[in-house]
């Protein structure tokens, strides 16, 4: 190649497709209804709850919200959901995540286990469980995560035997989100031969007050208790609670994986954070606190536009898995980066063991920031589905 | 994209690849067929005599002028015509390009002093200059002395001297500093593009330890993360000219964002290209230095990270914490 060499890219080389967000008329109508809304209905919260609000819980909260519509806002109406646009949707979430509002409670309902139901499952599933869900009563939890299957999921291990007109579970999940409250998880067994890959997955809606569940907390390093371990003991799942085709499991997944990474709170976990660094500078900062308040502004607009642009393609019915991986791994590492360049740049005498709210928000996203590139897919494994869609893999 | 957009970025795709291939013949030989199929007046109404074009048009065709390294002042054309005829100035004859820095007076219609960095300021015809909110057109013709520059791309960047030149003008309240780092902004997003196709090319291609070196995970993260960067410029490239479609041009809040965003990806694109090629990409030879060389000229031209992260916080400050996220969706939301 020489230096007047035309650059072709490779034939099998994707990138980003960026596509206009273009929700229906009355988008900024719909903000204010949301705000409105907070401002009637927001729980007061304490500084720390505002950031990653979307694993903090709040039962009451969110049945407020299913009353209000603001849950299962896709879904059709006949399944207790309310038919509005995709975009919508997203307007309604980065509202919510904006104000740090409590909806960690229904977060992963509304944004996986129902619509993976809606696909896949049948209109008996659909029937009892989506109208709850819709409603802010009934929760979900993911069970995918086993002690030896991370990274690595289609090694699943825990087996689901037939057994007359279902089936038999013993076995073990972990990591489990949201379980100690959920009323639902979402399993994904093995129901082809043990040591087997992909093909032999299958999901199960699974009754978590069924007898042979146990469900122990794991307490995070930082105190907190938002996941869990969840053990089957000869559990016994009627087989009308299979979703989709024994052996589908691998394909529903993935469908599952791309909404489960491409939402607003892939990128806004320290929001609150930056806000109240934003407040607490005041009018008048030194020049370093300016650059880096416009630094972290450009950053976060930029991957507003990333993530408004992917739930575009969403919505229009393409698959954005590359570009969910995308807006998730430098979304993570922005959210990750963010707490490390408050403290450095945050007033000298900053206390983080006082009481101040700039202080207990940093102290707390110090220690839970590590979590954001590991949940939902580590930044290895995103950076790796990058890589085959650059034509590399 | 629509139809009229595609058929615009099909001939220009078309035209800068030739061109790029082209790139060691004279000046105006390669400027003449920009100029003849109509590209520097892109952003003129067609009423006018242009184009017709929206901002979001600029943003592809530039984008391909930074893709294919084209050795052309094209952004600062068709720059320097919109800004004309946004100003109620006729238009000029000749290659109009747009000065960066201006020093010196204009009183009674004339102007004395020296314009500085303007892009190809030895071959144009014409530069636009603003100057304490006036809009002044300088004839290259007038000047007393020219002292050419070139950018570390090789890129002319001339300083010309005036006395007493007489310059058609009118009051303007636009930033050409931020227009200029629109244009850099698309100019990036497109270097970027193709540096990081060029690299992964090359992964693919050679081998060491008997596989491509694409296949070694450390070269496939890196690449992976390139590309995320790639796709931030781009995204913030296309939302600050959509910006610019909404706000007729005045769209400080999403220029100041989005070039300082590319000026941050610049880093991780050039060194990983640069990695991923080993010893070749260091040579004149191999081609990879017509983007890399730009894209470190371009970070600092219209504003380096340091004055764009002092412009948008001083922004963000001024409006105060409470009004952040409702100024953000004000603004994008139609
Ligand atoms: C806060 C939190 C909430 C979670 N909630 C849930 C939940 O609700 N449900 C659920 O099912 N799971 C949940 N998880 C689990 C999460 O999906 C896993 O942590 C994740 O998939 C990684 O698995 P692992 O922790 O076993 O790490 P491992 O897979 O053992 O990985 C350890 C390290 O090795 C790297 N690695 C692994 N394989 C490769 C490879 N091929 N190439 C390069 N590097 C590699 C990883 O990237 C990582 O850095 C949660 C995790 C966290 C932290």
């Amino acid at each position: 190649m020489s230096s007047s060499t035309q650059i072709s890219a490779p034939q099998s080389m994707r990138t980003f497709r960026v596509l206009p967000f273009t929700p229906p008329p009355g988008a900024s109508g719909l903000r204010q209804q949301v705000r409105a809304f907070l401002a009637d209905n927001m729980p007061p919260t304490d500084a720390p709850y505002r950031a990653n609000s979307w694993t903090v819980g709040d039962r009451e909260f969110s049945r407020k919200l299913g009353q209000a519509g603001y849950i299962a806002m896709i879904w059709p109406k006949q399944y207790g959901g309310h038919e509005r646009h995709p975009l919508e949707r997203y307007i309604v979430l980065e509202e919510l995540l904006a104000a740090g509002a409590p909806v960690g409670m229904h977060w992963i309902a509304d944004r996986q286990s129902g619509p993976l139901i809606l696909r896949f499952g049948t209109e008996k599933q659909r029937m009892m469980f989506l109208p709850r869900i819709a409603a802010g009563e009934l929760f979900g939890c993911i069970g995918m995560s086993e002690p030896g299957s991370g990274s690595d999921l289609a090694s699943v291990r825990t087996r689901a035997i037939r057994d007359g007109d279902g089936w038999r579970v013993s076995g073990q999940k972990v990591w489990t989100t949201n379980a100690h409250n959920a009323g639902l998880m979402i399993a994904l067994l093995r129901t082809g031969e043990p040591g087997g890959r992909q093909e032999g997955l299958t999901q199960f809606l699974i009754d978590l007050t069924a007898p042979g569940v146990t469900v122990r907390p794991i307490i995070d390093l930082a105190g907190g208790h938002d996941f869990n371990e969840v053990f089957f003991d000869d559990l016994f799942i009627p087989d009308d609670m299979r979703v989709g085709a024994e052996g589908d499991g691998w394909k529903q997944v993935t469908a599952e994986l791309s909404l489960e990474r491409s939402g607003p709170e892939r990128y806004m976990s320290c929001f609150a954070l930056f806000l109240e660094m934003v407040r607490r500078a005041g009018p008048t900062p030194d020049a370093a606190m300016t650059a880096l308040i416009g630094r972290l502004s450009a950053e976060m607009w930029t991957l507003r536009h990333m993530s408004m642009s992917t739930a575009a393609q969403l919505a229009a019915g393409n698959d954005p898995t590359l570009e969910a991986a995308i807006v998730k791994d430098l979304g993570n590492s922005f959210e990750q980066e963010l707490p490390r360049l408050v403290q450095a740049a945050a007033d000298a005498d900053l206390d983080l063991s006082s009481n101040e709210d700039l202080a207990r928000l940093l102290a707390l996203l110090l220690q839970i920031s590590p979590s954001f590139s590991l949940r939902g897919g580590t930044r290895e494994i995103l950076r790796g589905i990058i890589a085959r869609s650059l034509g590399l893999r | 994209m629509n139809d009229d957009q595609s058929l615009l970025t099909d001939a220009a795709g078309r035209l800068f690849g030739d061109l790029a291939l082209r790139r060691e013949e004279d000046f105006t030989t390669l400027w003449t067929l920009v100029e003849e199929a109509g590209f520097p007046l892109l952003l003129v109404p067609e009423a006018d005599g242009g184009f017709g074009g929206r901002w979001r048009d600029a943003f592809a065709v530039l984008r391909l002028a930074g893709y294919h390294a084209l050795p052309l002042p094209l952004g600062e054309a068709i720059l320097a015509a919109w800004l004309l005829n946004r100003c109620n100035l006729a238009q000029v004859e000749g290659l109009t390009t747009i000065a960066p820095r201006v020093e010196g007076v204009f009183v009674e219609g004339r102007f004395t002093g020296s314009v500085a960095g303007v892009p190809w300021g030895q071959e144009a015809a014409n530069i636009v200059a603003l100057l304490n909110g006036t809009l002044i057109v300088l004839s290259c013709g007038d000047s007393v002395s020219i002292e050419p520059h070139e950018n570390p791309a090789a890129e002319a960047r001339d300083t010309l001297h005036f006395e007493r030149a007489l310059a058609p003008n009118a009051p303007c309240g636009i930033d050409l500093t931020a227009l200029g780092a629109l244009i850099r902004t698309a100019q990036i997003a497109g270097a970027m593009d193709a540096a990081l196709a060029q690299s992964i090319a090359y992964a693919n291609e050679r081998v060491q330890f008997g596989k491509p070196i694409g296949k070694f995970q450390t070269l496939q993260h890196n690449l992976a993360v390139f590309a995320e960067e790639a796709a931030a410029v781009n995204c913030a490239g296309q939302a600050a000219f959509a910006a610019a479609d909404k706000y007729d041009g005045v769209a400080g809040f999403e220029i100041a964002a989005a070039k300082l965003r590319a000026n941050m990806a610049v880093g991780v694109g050039t060194s990983t290209a640069h990695q991923v090629h080993g010893a070749i990409g260091f040579t004149r030879e191999y081609s990879l230095h017509t983007l890399t060389r730009r894209l470190w000229s371009w970070r600092s031209e219209f504003g380096n990270d340091r004055l764009w992260s002092q412009r948008l916080g001083d922004q963000v400050i001024a409006a105060g914490a409470a009004a952040f996220w409702a100024n953000l969706t004000e603004r994008s939301d139609a």
